[in-house]
């Protein structure tokens, strides 16, 4: 079998995207949206003692694999998920189950992708793809990121499920073995909300949720004068590149989760859901607009246009918008 | 959802736009139209920043192409911040301990590599093992 026949549907998030065109292949239908909230794929965390490409980590979602893990779990979906140490075994087992006719969620690093947008190759371990054939060495390649499909050979493969550092793949693939006929949606959305909530206002941590974003914004104060004009730009940049780069769909995934809330209070029939979906599409438009601003500032040798104070103030507001939604998602009932 | 056309906030920066390879979707809230998709490249502010990042990898490698031609670091040094590597990634992909990468960073320990070791750092930089260790390479 050389190409299983796959609908190649582009999505903001690679995780939840693979997630939802993994599962429309095994005729159910789920959209990125709602994999991703009943993934309870969003998140804040700021790690200013982590660099990650010479400045702090700021991370808006959770670990990579939760996604496709909590989402397939709460919905009574059986998976598989394959680790290797030995790449030939990970190509042959993966040949295999591509020969069975499924297709196949990978994760993999980004440096070494032929077909990646050349400005996103970084060492970026946590892209997910989906692999829905191989011929003669070639392997066929949907990636949610790209809006064409794309192929891959056999050795530049290996390499990038075998990318080194940190959340290295280790040859990582994934598949469902067995959908249930009949999936009722509603209990998964309401833990993916609890889940999220607790995330967000619930953990007793100072860089983790709106404590983070609060924490972020305070040491944002400090950067110009503490770094200096240059490296606080570049600090400010590294924030907004997680934010709104490859694989967010903007604004650090608040608009995809305010479209999962949208989602959810047509299921649940709920329509308080309703109205924190959109307090959450303003919410991420704020985001969207601190981007904006922020971008600013980062232009080569540019003087700072917009002053890291006013910048500061525009995360505040954001947490306090998301304090006043995940306080009021934390009390949802079934 | 249906597709609309991306419009930037206010006062957003509408320059040249530097990456065209590929559209992605992005997500959009409007109170009227409630939240869309849209197929579009990364806005002119969006590409400020992803360029940002090039910028100051660029201006990094400048400066260890400095520091090795002056004989303070060693080539592997200018090949790894060319790769965008950093010491813990190329001490996995090198399999050895980190402190023994930050050693092949001095000229004098550089100097005394075996030819394996240097074969395993040119493959992983994807270079020869005479353009590792030869300087011409480095200074065009």
């Amino acid at each position: 079998m050389a190409k299983i026949e796959f609908e190649h549907r582009q999505a903001g998030h690679c995780e939840s995207g693979v997630t939802s065109n993994l599962l429309h292949h095994h005729k159910f239908d789920i959209s990125e949206p709602m994999a991703f909230g009943i993934g309870a794929g969003l998140f804040f965390s700021y790690l200013p003692f982590l660099k990650m490409q010479h400045a702090p980590t700021t991370s808006f979602r959770v670990w990579p694999g939760q996604v496709f893990e909590r989402a397939t779990k709460q919905l009574g979906i059986k998976t598989q998920v394959h680790k290797f140490r030995n790449p030939k075994d990970s190509m042959d087992k993966l040949n295999e189950v591509l020969d069975q006719g499924i297709p196949v969620g990978l994760q993999v690093g980004t440096f070494h992708l032929p077909f990646f947008p050349p400005e996103y190759r970084m060492h970026y371990n946590m892209h997910n793809m989906v692999v829905y054939g191989h011929e003669n060495g070639i392997y066929f390649i949907s990636d949610t990121l790209m809006d064409r499909l794309v192929e891959i050979t056999y050795d530049d493969l290996v390499r990038v499920r075998y990318a080194k550092g940190v959340f290295a793949p280790e040859g990582r693939m994934y598949y469902p073995t067995y959908v249930p006929k009949n999936i009722d949606l509603r209990p998964g959305i309401i833990k993916g909300i609890r889940k999220t909530a607790n995330n967000m206002v619930g953990v007793p941590f100072p860089l983790i949720g709106v404590k983070g974003i609060r924490y972020l914004a305070k040491s944002m104060r400090k950067w110009e004068k503490k770094l200096g004009p240059e490296k606080a730009s570049y600090y400010l940049g590294q924030v907004l590149r997680m934010e709104e780069e490859v694989g967010t769909a903007g604004a650090g995934f608040r608009f995809i989760y305010g479209a999962f809330l949208n989602e959810a209070a047509d299921v649940l029939k709920q329509e308080w859901l309703r109205e924190l979906s959109f307090e959450m599409g303003e919410n991420a438009n704020k985001w969207r607009e601190f981007s904006y601003k922020g971008s600013r500032n980062c232009k080569k040798r540019g003087k700072p246009e917009e002053s890291y104070d006013y910048l500061a103030d525009m995360l505040l507001v954001c947490a306090d918008n998301e304090q006043k939604i995940f306080k009021k998602l934390a009390t949802i009932k079934g | 959802m249906g597709k609309t056309e991306q419009t930037p906030p206010e006062g957003a920066p509408q320059e040249e736009k530097y990456y065209t390879y590929n559209r992605e979707i992005f997500y959009h809230f409007d109170k009227e139209k409630g939240y869309t998709r849209a197929n579009d490249y990364q806005n002119s502010s969006n590409q400020v920043i992803i360029k940002q990042s090039w910028d100051a990898a660029d201006e990094r490698l400048q400066e260890v192409r400095q520091r090795v031609l002056a004989g303070i670091q060693s080539p592997v040094a200018f090949f790894m911040e060319k790769r965008l590597l950093e010491v813990p990634m190329l001490a996995a992909y090198m399999e050895i301990g980190a402190w023994r990468v930050r050693r092949h960073l001095k000229p004098g320990v550089f100097k005394k590599l075996s030819q394996p070791t240097l074969k395993k750092y040119a493959d992983i930089f994807g270079i020869t093992v005479e353009q590792l260790t030869s300087l011409d390479f480095i200074k065009n």
